[in-house]
């Protein structure tokens, strides 16, 4: 034995004046700064989109409706409930959490002999931990969705000015999978979309790589789904969760996605008619829009005759003669709508109701009449010598039809809506190929962020030139003796007043004059209700201008509806889904007067 | 470490190197290679400790990870060796080469990881019997293929009073209970047609 061996059991005696690592008090003692124990929820945060409950790997969550937590825009109202008895403390939950509502404290002894004691409803039962800041958090560096948007290709602005072809290019395989991947498939934005489009069943079948699958579920709800793949106002994507920690789900390019990726051909196939009795009654429906033409496809497969009448050369409506054909190539349109004549649909173009049959005529002849006119009457600001100035509806049909449209080297248009944005950016297109160069000038009410034109569209228009004046009102559109000389605007200080009604205040020391030889109204449009003739408009309930209907787009009389931006909009799958609306109702009013005959 | 590894590099076949931290590095090595280095740098490089030893599941690539993270104690030194092995669906028909005789405390890792991925290592003592699972007879719950919540879901019951609500059927009972619902009339006609 060395003196060492001997010595060594004393030298621990120097630590005997150190700060114990011991504690004293083992029954209180905190645990970790990170611990993974009792979960702690931020009701102001919380979505409910189940994530939490999809991921868990021992079925521990339930998703509950909450008392004081309502369904609403982006927030399904229900919250998880945890059983503790079956949580193994892993933490998926915490990291899939799509807002970070959801954490875990670092308190993890509680006893209790009652056993149902430890299953609640974290952030709504309170508990003695709910504002422990330490505990367990998802680190920002670590995520289980991906949290940025694949890109989408577009042609340059350089490339597309020149033409009309569509910009978007639309997903590669590769890029449909990424942003599919992203999605928790918690389904908040099907209650967003006006048409309920079931979206997280649909872009699971992009991940599969099922697109004809993806399409029958698409075409379930929506006949125009490949003119919403390419133009929809996607409100769906603004309460998407994947927004609230990242960007949302491209969902309107997946939808896209789909319809790219099935044979024109094979449509046919996978959308039939299905085997239903003819009923022998007969649906007049009179414009061929979005509106119009989902009622007739519901009608028509439940075995009714529906002729739909359409006032212009082709169908379509504002999709054809409004939305301009690099967002919505008319090749696309033609094929959609050509799916929904194999329904047995019959589109009688040239047909002005009104002028080569009246209205009295199809309460006559048909069952049922549905009115899905749209918007197709520019309105005008009025100011002194807005005579002079073109209509941008009329301006971007012409253009559509292949008419003749004075093109001068410079245009100014008034509005910043989406139609300001399509004839600015058609009129843009026009000059380039005339003169080489862009000169158009947008001037609109709003400041810029307030513009009601999708953000893109705003920037678009901007890359191809177009120069935007916000905030400023029209006073007068200058003229020389009959041309048009330019467009006066003061500097808007106020657009609403006190009490929110419409009465613009101006600078008017703050003056521009933006020379142009052409100036186009896009403030709004009207529907053209002359067809409806003197005695049928009296007989109508009317509200504020626009025809009065109930829930499901029935007018004041029994035989007529109305749908679509006639009395709703604004945009496509508005129509789509008033045209279900419209179809049901009048296949329940057909139903009962089967009935009745039999 | 880098000097290190640049030496072992001259007799042996390494990955290329993650150096984790300062004071943390992970190197790939040849199976039939392991125990040589192993022994080498336990002998002559320091390497005295072996923290753990654990395994990944790659399913996908076919492979099992096995991680040998030892540690040199007078350098403040951890290396993590990577062995691959060929994954096999049967479980205990993976084996790993036993190390239990350079550590005896490795034996009981080796246990744990023949219960838990099914990764055998023959000629380790008590390798075959029981560690923390009792009377399990599933796949070895550590490997990939084992489907966690239809285990939980077959075992354990529910406690009386429990129930769910689905986001999408439950906005859509709250908020718009009127919208037609095309696709129960689709799957309708279906029948009809049937």
């Amino acid at each position: 034995m060395s003196l060492r061996d001997v010595l060594s059991p004393f030298t621990a005696w120097k630590h005997v004046i150190d700060t114990p690592v011991t504690i004293q008090d083992p029954f209180n003692r905190e645990a970790a700064d990170r611990y993974r124990g009792f979960h702690q929820n931020d009701m102001d945060k919380c979505i409910g989109c189940g994530s939490c409950e999809e991921i868990c790997q021992n079925d521990a969550i339930d998703m509950v409706p909450v008392e004081g937590q309502n369904a609403g825009p982006g927030d399904s109202g229900l919250r998880p409930m945890i059983d503790y008895g079956r949580c193994c403390w892993c933490a998926l939950c915490v990291d899939v959490c799509m807002t970070g509502s959801l954490t875990m404290s670092n308190e993890y002894t509680w006893v209790d002999s009652d056993p149902d004691a430890f299953r609640f409803i974290p952030g709504v039962d309170g508990k003695s931990w709910d504002l422990e800041p330490k505990g367990y958090q998802r680190e920002d560096t670590r995520r289980l969705t991906g949290t940025t948007r694949a890109p989408m290709g577009e042609m340059e602005p350089e490339a597309r000015i020149g033409n009309f072809d569509e910009i978007v290019d639309g997903f590669t395989r590769e890029q449909a999978v990424i942003e599919a991947d992203r999605c928790v498939e918690c389904g908040l934005c099907v209650a967003t979309c006006p048409a309920h489009m079931d979206i997280p069943d649909y872009i699971s079948k992009v991940r599969d790589g099922d697109y004809e699958g993806g399409l029958q579920i698409l075409y379930e709800t929506n006949p125009f789904s490949q003119a919403c793949g390419r133009i929809c106002t996607h409100k769906c994507e603004t309460t998407c969760a994947a927004m609230h920690e990242g960007d949302a789900i491209a969902i309107r390019w997946l939808k896209r996605d789909i319809t790219d990726n099935v044979p024109r051909e094979r449509y046919f196939d996978l959308i039939q008619k299905p085997d239903v009795p003819e009923t022998g009654q007969k649906i007049a429906v009179i414009g061929a829009g979005p509106a119009g033409l989902t009622t007739a496809y519901d009608l028509a497969r439940k075995g009714h005759k529906v002729v739909v009448f359409e006032a212009l050369d082709k169908p379509g409506g504002m999709m054809r003669y409004g939305i301009p054909e690099y967002r919505l190539p008319y090749d696309v349109l033609d094929h959609e709508i050509s799916v929904i004549e194999s329904m047995g649909v019959e589109i009688r173009c040239n047909m002005r109701v009104g002028h080569e049959i009246s209205m009295q005529q199809l309460e006559k002849a048909y069952d049922a009449v549905v009115l899905s006119i749209g918007l197709h009457q520019g309105r005008s600001t009025r100011v002194p010598g807005s005579e002079k100035a073109e209509a941008a509806i009329d301006l971007l049909r012409r253009i559509t039809a292949g008419e003749e449209v004075p093109v001068p080297e410079q245009v100014a248009v008034i509005g910043g809506g989406n139609v300001a944005m399509d004839i600015a950016r058609s009129m843009a297109r026009l000059q380039k190929v005339k003169y080489d160069k862009v000169g158009v000038t947008i001037t609109a009410l709003e400041e810029l962020d307030r513009f009601l034109a999708d953000a893109e569209e705003i920037k678009e228009a901007q890359e191809e030139g177009c120069v935007i004046y916000p905030a400023r009102g029209p006073q007068e559109i200058t003229l020389e003796g009959e041309n048009v000389t330019g467009l006066r605007t003061w500097k808007v200080k106020a657009i609403f007043d006190d009490e929110g009604r419409f009465a613009p205040k101006y600078d008017e020391a703050d003056e521009m004059v933006h020379p142009a030889q052409m100036v186009v109204e896009a403030i709004g449009q009207m529907s053209d209700i002359s067809l409806l003739g003197a005695e049928l408009t009296e007989k109508l309930e009317w509200n504020r201008g626009r025809i009065m209907i109930d829930a499901d787009g029935q007018t004041s009389e029994a035989w007529l509806w109305a749908a679509g931006d006639v009395t709703s909009g604004p945009d496509v799958i508005h129509a789509v889904a008033d045209g279900h609306r419209v179809a049901r109702s009048v296949g329940k009013m057909l139903a009962t007067k089967r009935e009745k005959l039999q | 470490m880098r000097e290190l590894l640049y030496r072992l590099k001259d007799r042996y076949h390494l990955g290329t190197p993650t150096f984790q931290r300062d004071d943390l590095t992970f190197v790939t090595v040849k199976r039939d290679e392991l125990r040589a280095i192993l022994t080498e740098l336990r002998d002559v490089e320091g390497f005295t400790h072996l923290t753990f030893l654990t395994a990944v599941d790659w399913i996908e690539e076919g492979l099992f990870q096995l991680t040998y993270m030892i540690n040199n104690r007078e350098a403040n030194q951890s290396l993590g060796l990577r062995v691959m092995l060929t994954r096999e669906d049967e479980p205990g028909a993976t084996t790993g080469d036993t190390i239990h005789d350079l550590w005896p405390t490795a034996a009981t890792y080796q246990r744990e990881l023949n219960e838990m991925f099914g990764i055998n290592f023959p000629g380790s003592p008590r390798v075959d019997e029981e560690f923390i699972l009792e009377g399990w007879t599933d796949l070895p719950p550590y490997r990939r293929d084992f489907d966690t919540l239809a285990y939980s879901q077959q075992t354990y019951r529910e406690r009386p009073g429990r129930g769910r609500s689905d986001p999408k059927a439950h906005m859509q009972e709250t908020l718009y209970p009127d919208y037609p619902k095309p696709r129960e009339a689709a799957h309708a006609h279906k029948e009809e047609a049937k």
